[in-house]
């Protein structure tokens, strides 16, 4: 079993491990400035750095088993770096997160099992399965949980908001938001790619649970009024994207799926980490009572606005450039017949609209738009947050830029294409660089038309308000939490939504009531009085010599 | 080099001085539907230098660099998509692949600009405004996206809009089919939205919330807006036309047809800005998402169908 390499470096797994450890040093970084004066610190880098290990541990073991087990230990660092949190439902979330991974590890061991199988060889780069039997497919389908609960996908997604709710900010910058999609969008990159022969069947799997993830998590983040639990439905929403760029199953496709994690994990970990520095500077992350932090945090404004931009896919920013490669992935497919590639697509791209308002919401809230009344009162001075915060925010600012703007000079060309075998296919392409220029350019036009107007010197006024004074009433305010209301009622999304708000999507509540209904019949018989039992027991003995001696 | 000249000359100026025309056709039309003369040719022009010259206000507690920063975004991407429109209509096989996506994301642009405007004006009426557009965009991307679909169906998937127009100029024009035309009907409803005009004026609903989300903007800044807004008048519907009615071609009498084309659009449009009261957002909302999304479905089955 453990012949062969243990070990193995090809230049998919070289490209993940170095963003495993530019994570890993800018989330160290900022939790020396976060965490600060925090109980259990050493405890706390302890598991940070062994997080980093484990990381780098699955992502360049070549033999199975020795990659489950570095799976398993990210799975217990996870509840125990959740549980350095300080909410009141840490304990559950973190209880929650355990359960929903290690559970779908356990699924992982019987796909193994299965490989061991099929196949007769636990060595990645020597397995190749047809999916043409039955065993294959439930394999290939118990390693895809796996993998899709890591990344965050949907069934097995609900363990993400929670913990971006409930963990401290760093933590879920670095675990939900970027190490465990890069991980496990790498799993599902490996067993698509590497280790499976994929059907059209498997793909259209995929597509649809891509599609659905989109759809339903953004639909999810739009009425959220805690930062960072909507931040939290947007990394599974996103995670979508990578498994409809998987699911197309064309080069450009694969690549736009895969080039996405590295953006998703890019952007989403600036956002909360930009986000956590107002909530170091507040102690709230509730958006009632934020609001004006434009002026009192002008560099994390900036950085919170990029990555905001980036991930609902404005052009020319890293987001759109994978964005549009998965969009091009799935019009590839509708020339293979078929017509469902128009529902894919069309999920895709509303998706993106959909993030795009549930941004603008965040960037209203928390930066723009009025203060709330605590903001105002606490009297802010216009303060940056401390450098070991805002040199990694900028840095991920910087890199959604450079991502976006060179996206085929740098990235592609040096990380995706390689790792992926692509040998830069694609003529006549969005040529990203051209596109910013001439774009830069019509914005200078902008600026002269201002020149020559009078935007040069302004003058400053009250707010018009049909004459109130804003001022004398601070309540006079719109906070946006309650923005998009008017969806939330509309026709039967009205019932959607309740029934979510209810838990009913939740793979985890669902399946606990179902086990409760089962240890409810065991409790029952189980009551600890000695004549039931006896009773039991009797009742046993009388079938077994029935059986014994008729 | 040569794409800074397709910038400045079609982008800019060719794209503002018909967009300024096109705001004169759209001004005089309702004039003329209200019974009233209307203005003189060169009115659009002069507001916008007027505007030019007056004060510019910021409101105290706005983010001042984004108040000012956001008309000027919405206006380069509109300069932008009106050049890479150009280029194709222009010069066919000059275009990339899955330039729609570009153009398309480009057009939302401006609303993104909108939206950031009224949120860094610090006023209540502003955030309304915004969130109003925000939804409204929501509304009517769906049935949008679905729309431009058809085309791209009907003309064998292409995804470049230079071999969706060669496509067309061989095998007739998309809306020549019961899909084109459904898909038209829709694609022009949304663009009434995307322009914010009635009866989607709901944004700006000068006699709810005062102009809404530009209602702080004075001076230069308006003076953006508006000279974005003209310029859209032109660009959306010359977007339809490429997909829709085989674009614009500049060959003897084709340039004639293709004038009449758009002047035709832009008829159209006011039109239905005149005979239309105001609805609220969430009605157009229902509307997007209900019988506009159906229209759009039906038009993808027919095209499916070959209809």
């Amino acid at each position: 079993m453990f012949s062969g390499n243990l070990f193995r470096l090809d230049n998919l797994s070289i490209f993940i491990g170095i963003f495993v450890g530019i994570f890993s040093l800018l989330v160290i970084l900022y939790s020396l400035g976060f965490m600060r004066g925090r109980k259990g610190l050493f405890r706390y880098y302890f598991y940070i750095i062994a997080t980093f290990i484990a990381s780098l541990g699955v992502v360049f073991s070549n033999n199975l088993v020795l990659f489950v087990v570095f799976w398993g230990f990210l799975g217990l660092l996870l509840y125990l770096l959740i549980g350095f949190g300080q909410r009141r439902n840490t304990h559950y979330t973190a209880k929650k997160t355990f359960i929903i991974v290690g559970g779908t590890d356990a699924l992982m061991l019987f796909g193994l099992a299965l490989i061991w199988h099929l196949s007769g060889s636990l060595e990645i780069n020597k397995i190749s399965i047809a999916l043409d039997s039955k065993a294959a497919n439930w394999a290939y389908l118990c390693l895809a949980a796996a993998a899709f609960a890591k990344a965050g996908a949907m069934p097995f997604h609900t363990w993400v908001p929670d913990t971006a709710e409930d963990a401290p900010t760093p933590v879920t910058a670095y675990l939900p938001a970027s190490l465990d999609k890069l991980l496990g969008i790498y799993f599902l990159a490996r067993i698509s790619l590497d280790m499976f022969q994929m059907n059209l069947t498997m793909n259209t799997l995929l597509l649809v649970v891509g599609s659905v993830t989109v759809i339903a998590a953004v639909m999810m983040a739009l009425i959220q009024h805690d930062m960072k639990r909507l931040l939290g439905y947007h990394a599974v929403s996103q995670v979508g994207y990578m498994v409809l760029g998987i699911g197309t199953g064309n080069p450009i496709g694969i690549a736009g799926g895969v080039f996405h994690m590295l953006n998703h994990a890019i952007y989403k970990s600036c956002l909360f980490l930009s986000g956590g520095a107002v909530e170091k500077r507040t102690g709230t992350t509730e958006l009632e009572k934020l609001g004006g932090f434009a002026k009192i945090m002008p560099v994390t404004f900036i950085t919170f606005l990029i990555a905001s931009f980036a991930i609902s896919g404005v052009p020319p920013f890293n987001g759109f450039a994978s964005k549009w490669m998965v969009y091009q992935g799935i019009i590839e497919t509708a020339k293979a017949g078929g017509s469902l590639w128009v529902v894919w697509l069309v999920a895709a791209m509303f998706g993106s609209a959909l993030t795009l308002a549930s941004f603008m919401k965040l960037v209203h809230t928390i930066f723009l738009g009025q203060p709330s009344i605590m903001v105002r009162d606490a009297k802010y001075k216009r303060q940056e947050t401390g450098p070991t915060m805002w040199i990694p925010t900028v840095t991920l600012a910087t890199l959604c830029v450079i991502f976006g703007v060179f996206a085929y000079q740098v990235p592609l060309k040096v990380f995706i294409f390689p790792s992926l075998d692509v040998k830069a296919p694609f003529t006549g392409i969005w040529s990203s660089g051209l596109a910013t220029g001439l774009l830069l350019l019509a914005i200078a036009v902008g600026f002269i038309i201002y020149l020559i107007g009078t935007a040069v010197k302004t003058r400053t006024t009250g707010a018009f308000v049909g004459g109130e004074v804003l001022d004398r009433h601070p309540d006079m305010r719109v906070s946006g939490v309650e923005f998009y209301e008017t969806i939330r009622n509309v026709g039967i999304l009205k019932t959607i939504y309740r029934l979510a708000e209810r838990r009913f999507f939740d793979i985890y509540d669902v399946s606990a009531k179902i086990t409760f209904v089962f240890t409810g019949i065991f409790r029952f018989l189980h009551n600890g009085v000695l004549s039931t039992y006896l009773a039991w027991c009797l009742l046993g003995m009388t079938i077994l010599f029935y059986i014994l001696f008729k | 080099m040569i794409y800074i000249f397709y910038l400045l000359f079609f982008g800019f100026l060719l794209t503002a001085v018909i967009g300024l025309l096109a705001s004169w056709i759209d001004r005089k039309v309702t004039a003329r539907v209200q019974y009233r003369v209307g203005p003189p040719l060169l009115q659009p022009l002069i507001d916008i230098i007027k505007l030019l010259g007056k004060e510019t206000l910021v409101p105290t507690g706005a983010s001042k660099t984004a108040f000012l920063l956001a008309p000027v975004i919405g206006f380069g991407s509109v300069v932008v998509v009106s050049t890479l429109l150009w280029i194709n209509n222009i010069n066919l096989g000059q275009g990339f692949m899955g330039d729609i996506i570009v153009a398309l994301y480009l057009l939302t642009i401006p609303a993104i600009s909108v939206i950031m405007g009224g949120f860094a004006s610090a006023n209540p009426f502003a955030s309304l405004g915004a969130s109003r557009e925000m939804k409204l965009v929501l509304g009517y991307e769906l049935p949008f996206v679905l729309a431009i679909l058809v085309p791209v169906i009907k003309n064998g998937y292409a995804i470049k809009l230079t071999d969706i127009l060669s496509f067309q100029a061989q095998n007739g024009v998309t809306v020549a089919n019961l899909s084109g035309v459904l898909a038209l009907i829709v694609a022009l409803m949304c663009t009434q939205a995307k322009l914010a005009l009635v009866p989607f004026d709901i944004p700006e609903a000068e006699t709810e919330i005062g102009g809404g989300s530009i209602i702080e903007y004075s001076g230069a800044g308006l003076a953006v807006y508006r000279l974005t807004k003209n310029m859209l008048l032109f660009t959306l519907p010359f977007f339809l036309m490429i997909l829709f009615m085989g674009g614009l071609r500049t060959d003897g009498i084709h340039l004639l047809n293709g004038i009449l084309k758009y002047v035709g659009l832009v008829a159209l449009i006011t039109v239905i800005r005149n005979t239309n009261p105001r609805v609220r957002i969430d009605q157009a909302m229902r509307f997007f998402w209900g019988p506009m999304t159906v229209l759009a479905v039906a038009a993808i089955i027919l095209a499916y169908k070959g209809l």
